[in-house]
């Protein structure tokens, strides 16, 4: 190949002195130019050239070829015409002269015909463009892959491997069911295995083991964003992965399941739980670029269900397949009207808490352009794209049809539980605001009234250093600290944080600090992720809602040293306490903190930072040090009382004002404003549930306005008392009540309009937009263009779909798939080694409602599903004909899944909570849900989980399966392989603990060597403890065999 | 799989420390030798710097005053246009047709920075690399790269002669880690530092054990689960390790000829000693003060990838065959200035100017010089026009790379391009000579790097680059 292009480069014509040869010279050439419209696809003009035969036939019976006078030839004119429109190939460069050459000369020649040349395959006569069929089986009994197999395996004369032992089925049959390994009660169970089986197939675990599976390649992916700001998939998108658990415990069919997730909101727009499918193309979700997000969309609709690579049509018609650019933006034109939003929940009313991703048809009358070359900044103005599925499989596409919603879809402010739950929090709020009030007013008959405090400057009392505390970390020291949280590590004269956490690791000060003080720290940020950030927190309290601090933060965009304080739980960075520092990763500092009063002086490296004052302080709380997104190593620290003498730098900044204490007037202010809010809500749902009726609507909004009116100024006039010394939110009051006056004349005058009620919350198109922009009713019709796209794909017509799903359930339970390229079915796709089989299987599926449940029945109680996987006594021919077990001889052995082996360890242990659902969690050492259960997102992902394969967000058809020291590592040391160990060494009451514990972790009894190596660890490791004064070193020992054996190969291995 | 259980057919795998019982590991025992080379070699290590996105050449290591004098002028108007003569232009192969870079860039841009003779040589290095500079009479610099994506799939291609468009296939460094034995049983042989995109899996068909292993300058915490996260003594965890190491063994008998198990078992012993030997290998407390600086530890922009090439050395002397370093952050890699060019590229000179010297000079001292490659390379070079008002655009017709030590001649350049920089003239050659180049110093034939089943083309083997060997 190299060589080749040297010539190139070099320009040396490459044409032998003989005559030319039509094969050699010439086809390729066409080939490569044109037989993209000339060829098998497309025949423009009626001119097929991919054969001399062809060429020789002409367009539509006008020849294009003057045998032996090529000055004559229509071919040979448009291939040399000076003339742009004229000239063939149209785009691209004229064929080069040797090239036109050849072609003159062949001509010239006769235009002589090789003998069988064959004229370009039909691309639509690849194997998976056809209707996959039963197979008749030969012979009439057994499970059709064994029939199919074996008969395969008899032609050729390979022979299988016999049956794996019980116990290893057992576990193997557990694994790929319910993703859990059986227990010992469970393994010595001797009913047959179809029931064994039906009964797995019915456990909830069975859906949450295979909706991951089908997570990874449906692209589960948790949201990811800036703060709170939405960028990528949708909060709360567990909805959509609770369906798919759901589903397929309750054994939807496929094709339902499809159509859900690609148009739930036509199919069932009511139906709160079929919505949640949606999530499949929420997932999709991106603030920054809509072509990012559709093309998302489009490539991964492909992949998943029908095997194509669309995406490779984004720039120009796809290279292999019969797949055209304008089909891509035809695809495309099915996605553009549609877009996401968050729907209430019943219960939920605040979006962050809680909502439904889910979406809808919002541009219905969006126009969607050819890219020119994939760009979208030259979209083809000349013509719309009209949605539609790839040309090429489009004989069966049903038509497109509107489809008419209902007001509870698109005005979701009129849903029952909507209102009811809005006004449930309103005259919740009334309630809360009465309890307060009469707490007031107790307080306020024993005891005077409050003067508020005048902010008097500190008097610096005279003080003498008597409080000083000193520690350099050498070790641990739980009499001076409170260690909170398990990453703490005290070593190399040190206190390392080794884990980012947000807060809920620290170091507590046991003493109590005076509250003039001041401290030396030196320490090192050493890692972690975002803020990057090391706190010193003071004064907090026992709630900790309340505290002062200072932190250093090496954020990459604005590394700082910064004064911030928490008020009520809710923090503040004042930006005059802001100073930018260069933070970095790695470098100690030593930082010095003097705090008088409210007066707050900082040093770093010596040199002075900042002067501040804070609000207010609560000397009585407690003296923190922790990290925030990151490790730190706190090298050593002085804490001493502040003496009077030491001069402060004053602070520039304003006091800030806080808000008085609470008073009976107050409260009284805040019941009204709650009381007037849920009058206002009443009035506005009575309006909204008028709607439809001219008059009484036209009332009813009157009596809306006016209490809204009232409910602002009331909202008003409490703030105003509430804040009175904040100057910004007394004005904001001012300006709310001004404004209520404004709407209360209106509605006075009959001119009033009532707020609608935002009961959904659309996500955000671009970055430039705000949510008040959008209206809050959405378009009453759906443009039925996902649906029909959705009975395409689910079409028993369509060849593709079920043959794909069986290919992933059959990848998944054999460990190797039956068509390689699982996400690719094109042309480049060859006919698998055992087509009849897929066929077979995808036919079956479709037969039977799309069942899964009755495919994993067909796989797992199969013969092929249930052999050795060793080759040991292998039939030789069989072993060296079929060393890649294209014939399933044997079984093959897998790596379980990385959620697999953490749910396996607890599972073991006793300590996995089977709870089934519900919001995703923080990854972390302490939890015990199942795996699925955790963020899995750009940023988020769980540590041991990565060790282990976990799933690529973006794309995984396929896990990979790598074996490297990094996963030993885990499991040698992780607390979670260390302590599950302990846990299931405790759990193991039998007088064989070594065989019961073999058999438990690896399914299998030990042989004698095993079992020698194993009684003389249990041995060596109880004296080992023994030696060492650990306690119960018997058990200590057992923890240990436990431990090894999890880190056996065949435990990670399903056999 | 398979791949792998062939080469276990063939007896090649034990070679490493596979085949030594884990006992007289854990007790330290002698292990461990250079075992498969097929002829004498020069070095025993690589260390591999790849500057991500493309350096350009002309602003580096391979001076073209010419574009001084035709600034500005269209290279279509200069008697230089024959360079874009469309079959000249053909080798590179488009992934993204019309993307916004990998254009052509017709208006000549001058050189951004000026140029100096260095060394004995008088080789011209430009302003930009001073420190590196001071070192070229150690260096064959290779001014006649050329490869053929013109988009950042060049960087996978850099390492694995394989064009984005084609299938993967394992990476220079995961044939180095296949072909040699290692050095040192308590150390990856196979290690990798920085930023990574792209392809981040290097063994590809050779199989997952020959993936790099990635490492974080922290001798805290240089890779994940270092140590114990619980009540465990070393005693009893070497007690742990023993056992299941025996234990797997044992379960050869049942399972024989399983590639994944031998693989696992391999991983074990590996990740017992790495627990103890890459945190001190990446603590640098026992350097001096005179070598930290040598390495850049004193200034903020140097002391990054200082660190690394510091820790590069380290894993040298303990002899680690292959360290992998790529510099240059951002999914296209820092270095890619389609704008702003000599604000960006001088500033990111400046990161590795120093270190990469020191790095030289160190090695120098030390004697480990002669047995250690370093490789300095990047994806492409960039276009001898101009792109908008300041920056230039990926060009993989022309670009240079360097290489030194390990039996490289130095003070030497190879290779020309054209009066511009725009082709390749004198000696072109394919990246995979790199890869060639140091196979054979590795004591490697090239053409011998190949498993049942993957046949691999002339392009993938590459050929040595004679010229600069001593």
């Amino acid at each position: 190949m190299k060589h080749l292009l040297f010539i190139a480069v070099l320009g040396v014509a490459t044409f032998s002195a003989s005559a030319v040869d039509y094969l050699r010279d010439i086809k390729p050439v066409l080939k490569a130019r044109c037989y993209a419209c000339h060829g098998a696809l497309k025949q423009k003009a009626g001119l097929r050239v991919d054969s001399a035969a062809n060429l020789r036939k002409g367009a539509k019976g006008e020849d294009v070829l003057a045998i032996g006078k090529p000055a004559e030839s229509e071919l040979l004119a448009r291939l040399t015409s000076k003339d742009a429109g004229e000239r063939m190939p149209p785009e691209g460069a004229p064929l080069k002269p040797a090239e036109i050459a050849a072609i003159r000369e062949w001509i010239a020649d006769g235009a002589p015909v090789p003998a069988n040349e064959s004229a370009e395959a039909d691309p639509r006569a690849h194997w998976a463009f056809q209707i996959p069929q039963l197979v008749p089986l030969p012979g009439s009994s057994g499970n059709p892959i064994d029939v199919l197999l074996e008969d395969y395996r008899s032609t050729r004369g390979f022979k299988a491997q016999p049956l794996a032992e019980r116990t290893i089925r057992l576990r193997r049959l557990y694994l790929d069911l319910i993703g859990l390994p059986p227990t010992r009660a469970q393994l010595a169970d001797t009913r047959p295995w179809e029931v064994i089986v039906d009964e797995l197939l019915k456990r909830p675990q069975h859906g949450e083991r295979w909706a991951r599976h089908w997570m990874d390649i449906w692209r589960y992916t948790d949201w990811y964003g800036l703060g709170a700001q939405l960028r990528n998939s949708q909060k709360h998108i567990w909805h959509w992965r609770d369906w798919i658990v759901e589903s397929l415990n309750a054994d939807k069919g496929y094709d339902r399941m499809i159509q859900e997730m690609l148009a739930a909101d036509e199919l069932a727009p009511t139906d709160l739980k079929a919505l949640r499918a949606t999530g499949f193309l929420a997932r999709n979700y991106y603030l920054f670029n809509r072509t990012t997000w559709l093309d998302a969309t489009i490539e991964h609709t492909g992949k998943a269900f029908v095997g194509l690579t669309l995406n490779c049509a984004k720039c120009h018609d796809h290279k292999y397949d019969p797949i055209t650019h304008e089909d891509y933006y035809r695809f495309r034109a099915i996605f553009e009207p549609h877009q996401v939003r968050l729907d209430p929940m019943p219960g939920v009313t605040d979006f962050e808490k809680g909502g439904l991703p889910r979406v809808f048809d919002n541009h219905l009358d969006i126009t969607t352009r050819l890219h020119l070359r994939g760009d979208p900044k030259t979209p083809d103005t000349n013509r719309v794209m009209r949605a539609g599925v790839p040309a090429v499989l489009a004989g069966f596409a049903p038509k497109i049809q509107p489809v008419k919603l209902p007001a509870y879809a698109f005005a979701p402010a009129g849903r029952d539980y909507v209102q009811r739950d809005r006004l449930a929090t309103a005259k919740s709020a009334v309630a809360t605001a009465k309890q307060e009030l009469a707490k007031a007013k107790q307080l306020a008959a024993k005891a005077p009234p409050e003067k508020p405090k005048q902010p008097t400057e500190p008097k610096p009392k005279p003080t003498v250093p008597k409080f000083s505390v000193h520690d350099d970390f050498s070790k641990r020291n739980d009499k001076l600290w409170e260690v909170v949280g398990t990453g703490w590590k005290f070593e190399k004269g040190a206190a390392l944080q080794t884990t980012a956490t947000r807060e809920t690791e620290r170091l507590a000060l046991r003493q109590k600090l005076p509250r003039d003080f001041e401290l030396t720290c030196r320490y090192t940020h050493t890692g972690g992720s975002l803020y990057r950030s090391v706190t010193f927190r003071f004064d907090v309290s026992a709630d900790r809602k309340y505290a002062n601090y200072v932190y250093t933060s090496a954020h990459a965009p604005g590394p700082k040293l910064h004064v911030a304080y928490t008020r009520g739980g809710t923090s503040t960075y004042p930006a005059d306490g802001l100073v930018s520092q260069p933070i970095e990763i790695g470098k100690p500092y030593t930082l010095r903190l003097a705090v008088r009063d409210r007066l707050v002086n900082v040093w770093l490296n010596g040199k002075f930072q900042i002067a501040y004052t804070l609000p207010d302080r609560r000397p009585d709380g407690r003296l923190e040090l922790s990290g925030f997104d990151a490790t730190v190593a706190f090298d050593n620290i002085q804490i001493k009382s502040l003496p009077a003498d030491v001069k402060l730098a004053e602070a520039k900044n304003a006091v800030p004002e806080m808000k008085p204490a609470s008073s009976v007037e107050i409260i009284e202010a805040k019941l009204a404003a709650a009381k007037a809010k849920v009058a206002s809500l009443e009035t506005m749902f009575a309006a909204e549930n008028a709607r439809g009726d001219t008059i009484a609507f036209q009332k009813a909004t009157q009596a809306a306005a006016r209490a809204e009116a009232l409910a602002l100024k009331a909202a008003g006039e409490y703030e105003l008392k509430a804040f009175v010394k904040d100057g910004k939110k007394v004005n904001a009051a001012r300006a709310k009540i001004a404004n209520g006056d404004k709407k209360l004349t209106a509605a006075d005058q009959g001119k009033g309009n009532f707020t609608p009620l935002r009961a959904a919350k659309k996500a955000l198109e671009t970055p430039a937009h705000n949510e008040g922009q959008y209206p809050t009713v959405y378009p009453d019709t759906s443009t039925g263009r996902r649906t029909a796209l959705a009975q395409w794909i689910t079409s028993p017509k369509n060849p593709l779909t079920a043959r794909v799903a069986v290919n992933h359930v059959w990848l998944r339970h054999f460990g190797e798939p039956l068509v390689e390229s699982v996400d690719d079915f094109g042309l480049r796709s060859k006919p698998p080694a055992q087509q009849l089989l897929l066929d077979h299987l995808a036919a079956d599926f479709m037969a039977n409602g799309w069942s899964f449940r009755r495919l994993h029945r067909l796989m797992v109680t199969s013969q092929t599903y249930q052999r050795r996987t060793t080759t040991a006594g292998a039939d030789a021919k069989t072993l060296a004909a079929d060393p890649n077990n294209h014939s399933y001889w044997r079984m093959n052995t897998r790596r379980m899944e990385a959620q697999v082996v953490r749910d396996s360890l607890l599972h073991l242990a006793g300590v996995l909570d089977p709870q089934l659902g519900g919001p995703s969690l923080n990854p972390g050492d302490g939890v015990r849900r199942r795996s699925l259960y955790f963020k899995h997102s750009r940023d988020q992902q769980d540590k041991l989980l990565k060790m282990f394969n976990d799933a690529d967000h973006l794309q995984c058809y396929r896990r990979t399966e790598s074996i490297v020291p990094q996963q030993a590592l885990a499991l040698a040391n992780s607390k979670l392989a260390i302590e599950m160990a302990g846990l299931i060494a405790g759990k193991i009451e039998a007088d064989d603990f070594v065989g019961a514990t073999y058999k438990l972790l690896l399914g299998r009894q030990p042989d004698a060597d095993e079992r020698r190596e194993c009684e003389a660890a249990l041995a060596e490791l109880e004296q080992v403890a023994t030696t060492a004064k650990k306690a119960n070193p018997a058990q200590r020992a057992r923890r240990g065999l436990v431990h090894a054996l999890l880190n056996h190969n065949d435990f990670v291995s399903v056999r | 799989m398979m791949d792998l259980n062939r080469r276990l057919f063939l007896g090649r795998a034990g070679l490493g420390f596979g085949s030594l019982a884990l006992g007289s590991m854990l007790r330290g025992g002698e292990s461990g030798v250079n075992g498969l080379a097929h002829f004498a070699p020069k070095a025993k290590s690589v260390i591999w710097l790849f500057m991500r996105g493309g350096v350009s050449h002309m602003e580096s290591f391979d001076p073209k005053p010419m574009l001084n004098q035709l600034a500005g002028k269209s290279i279509g108007e200069t008697r230089f246009k024959y360079v874009q003569d469309r079959d000249r232009l053909k080798k590179v192969r488009v992934v993204v047709v019309n993307d916004a870079n990998g254009q052509q860039r017709n208006k000549l841009y001058p050189l951004q920075v000026g140029y100096k003779k260095y060394g004995q040589s008088g080789i011209e290095v430009s302003d930009w690399f001073p420190h590196i500079g001071g070192c070229i009479d150690d260096i064959a610099v290779i001014r006649s790269m050329w490869t053929t994506d013109d988009n950042h799939g060049a960087q996978v291609q850099f390492h694995s002669g394989r064009h984005m468009l084609d299938p993967r296939v394992p990476t220079i460094g995961a044939w180095v880690n296949w072909g040699l034995g290692t050095l040192n049983d308590n150390l990856p042989q196979f290690i990798g530092m920085g930023p990574r995109y792209f392809d981040r899996s290097d063994g590809h068909y050779l199989g997952p054990a020959y993936d790099e292993v990635k490492l974080k300058i922290d001798p805290r915490n240089p890779l994940d689960y270092a140590k114990p996260e619980g009540d465990l003594t070393g005693e009893e965890q070497r007690l742990g390790f023993g056992l299941v190491n025996r234990l797997n063994r044992l379960s050869q008998g049942r399972y024989p000829n399983d590639a994944k198990l031998e693989a696992r078992i391999k991983s074990y012993e590996l990740a017992y000693r790495m627990q103890t030997s890459v945190p001190g290998v990446v603590n640098f407390d026992a350097e001096s003060e005179a070598t930290k600086k040598l390495y850049g530890f004193g200034q903020n922009q140097t002391r990054s990838f200082g660190q690394q090439l510091l820790a590069a050395r380290r894993f040298v002397e303990r002899g680690v065959r292959f360290i992998q370093i790529m510099h240059g952050a951002g999914a296209a890699g820092a270095w890619d200035q389609h704008s702003n060019l000599k604000a960006k590229h001088s500033e990111l000179a400046m990161q590795v100017d120093r270190p990469v010297a020191g790095l030289l000079k160190d090695l120098k001292t030390r004697g480990l010089l002669d047995e250690t490659l370093v490789v300095f390379a990047t994806e492409f070079g960039r276009t001898p026009g101009s792109q908008g008002a300041n920056g230039r655009d990926h060009h993989p017709y022309g670009f240079s790379v360097w290489m030194a030590g390990g039996g490289i001649r130095g003070g030497v350049t190879h290779g020309t391009t054209d009066e511009i920089g725009f082709h390749t003239e004198e000696h072109p050659h394919y990246v995979t000579d790199v890869h060639a180049t140091l196979l054979h110093q590795l004591g490697l034939e090239p053409e011998r790097m190949e498993v049942p089943a993957h046949k691999r083309l002339e392009m993938d083997f590459g050929h040595v680059i004679k010229d600069i060997l001593a």
